[in-house]
């Protein structure tokens, strides 16, 4: 009984805790605390993957969301000096359009998630080791393999590394300027 | 209270109504975040959410007649959805500091040089 009573407990207070803090990201006047908010959040869909028999993706998502994306997140706080703005409160009017088309998208996908393909669901079983299921299927050159799509998926973070560097390094001429005049 | 909890483990509906809401929180957050930094972590949210959203309909939609307990694609997906979010904080981060370096703000309302 205690097997089954304890994850619809840990279900439920994992929802409590992501809804909370994704509040408080996406409200919070200071945005440094708003990136430590949003890192529990990632932590909180961590546990969320633990939950659904999936280690190997909570394993991923504490490596690269909680440990690569909030550390840049906050280095972007960092270098736009944006941590002595205070934000204001949106006003009166951006809080009632976000608000409104929030809530249309909730409610416009509770309408489909009631719908009777979902309820009665049973749990599908999992391969029993499911991070070499896993990576057979991204270097699976078959009909249903991921191939194609992970080789795309390495040219585009190596783009994306390329293009970052190059768009936030300094003009060359402001560096030039800069060793001429100390 | 143990057998009040084993008789209402969360089904499917339950996961989906916990993944919406947090990705209605990330649109709410960035139609009104003014910090461009902000509506980037409002986006993540959103990110967040749709990845949880492949795993669970892996875990309970996956088809059998393909096989489906074999199958591991929401999981692929996901692993995809995380590379793609890293790509685009990496491009973002880079717009944000020269954009900062340019024009001395990252006020998403300030920033209107496309608009005439």
């Amino acid at each position: 009984m205690l097997a089954n009573a304890l994850p619809t407990l840990i279900f439920y207070l994992l929802a409590a805790i992501s809804l909370t803090l994704a509040w408080s990201v996406v409200t919070g006047r200071r945005i440094l605390r708003a990136a430590v908010s949003l890192m529990g959040v990632l932590a909180a869909s961590a546990g969320l993957y633990l939950l659904l028999d999936s280690p190997f993706l909570a394993g991923v998502q504490v490596l690269v969301y909680v440990g690569g994306i909030v550390v840049l997140l906050v280095f972007a706080v960092m270098l736009t000096r944006t941590t002595e703005l205070l934000e204001d409160h949106p006003t009166r009017g951006r809080q009632l359009l976000g608000g409104a088309v929030a809530l249309t998208f909730f409610g416009l996908s509770y309408c489909m998630m009631t719908a009777p393909v979902f309820a009665n669901r049973a749990l599908t079983a999992l391969p029993k080791n499911d991070v070499a299921a896993i990576g057979r299927a991204l270097l699976d050159t078959g009909e249903n393999g991921y191939a194609l799509p992970f080789e795309v998926v390495s040219l585009l973070l190596l783009a994306a590394m390329i293009g970052g560097i190059v768009i936030a390094r300094k003009p060359a001429a402001l560096v030039k300027s800069e060793v001429h005049h100390g | 209270m143990g057998d009040f909890l084993a008789n209402h483990a969360p089904t499917l509906t339950h996961w989906l109504v916990l993944t919406s809401a947090l990705f209605s929180i990330g649109i709410y957050g960035m139609l009104t975040r003014r910090n461009a930094v902000g509506v980037l972590m409002s986006l993540e949210l959103c990110l967040n959410a749709a990845a949880v959203n492949f795993v669970l309909f892996n875990r309970y939609l996956a088809p059998t007649n393909l096989g489906g307990a074999e199958r591991l694609d929401g999981a692929v997906m996901t692993i995809f959805v995380i590379a793609v979010a890293a790509a685009e904080v990496v491009v973002g981060m880079a717009i944000f500091v020269a954009m900062y370096a340019e024009r001395r703000t990252v006020d998403v309302t300030r920033l209107d040089a496309l608009k005439d």
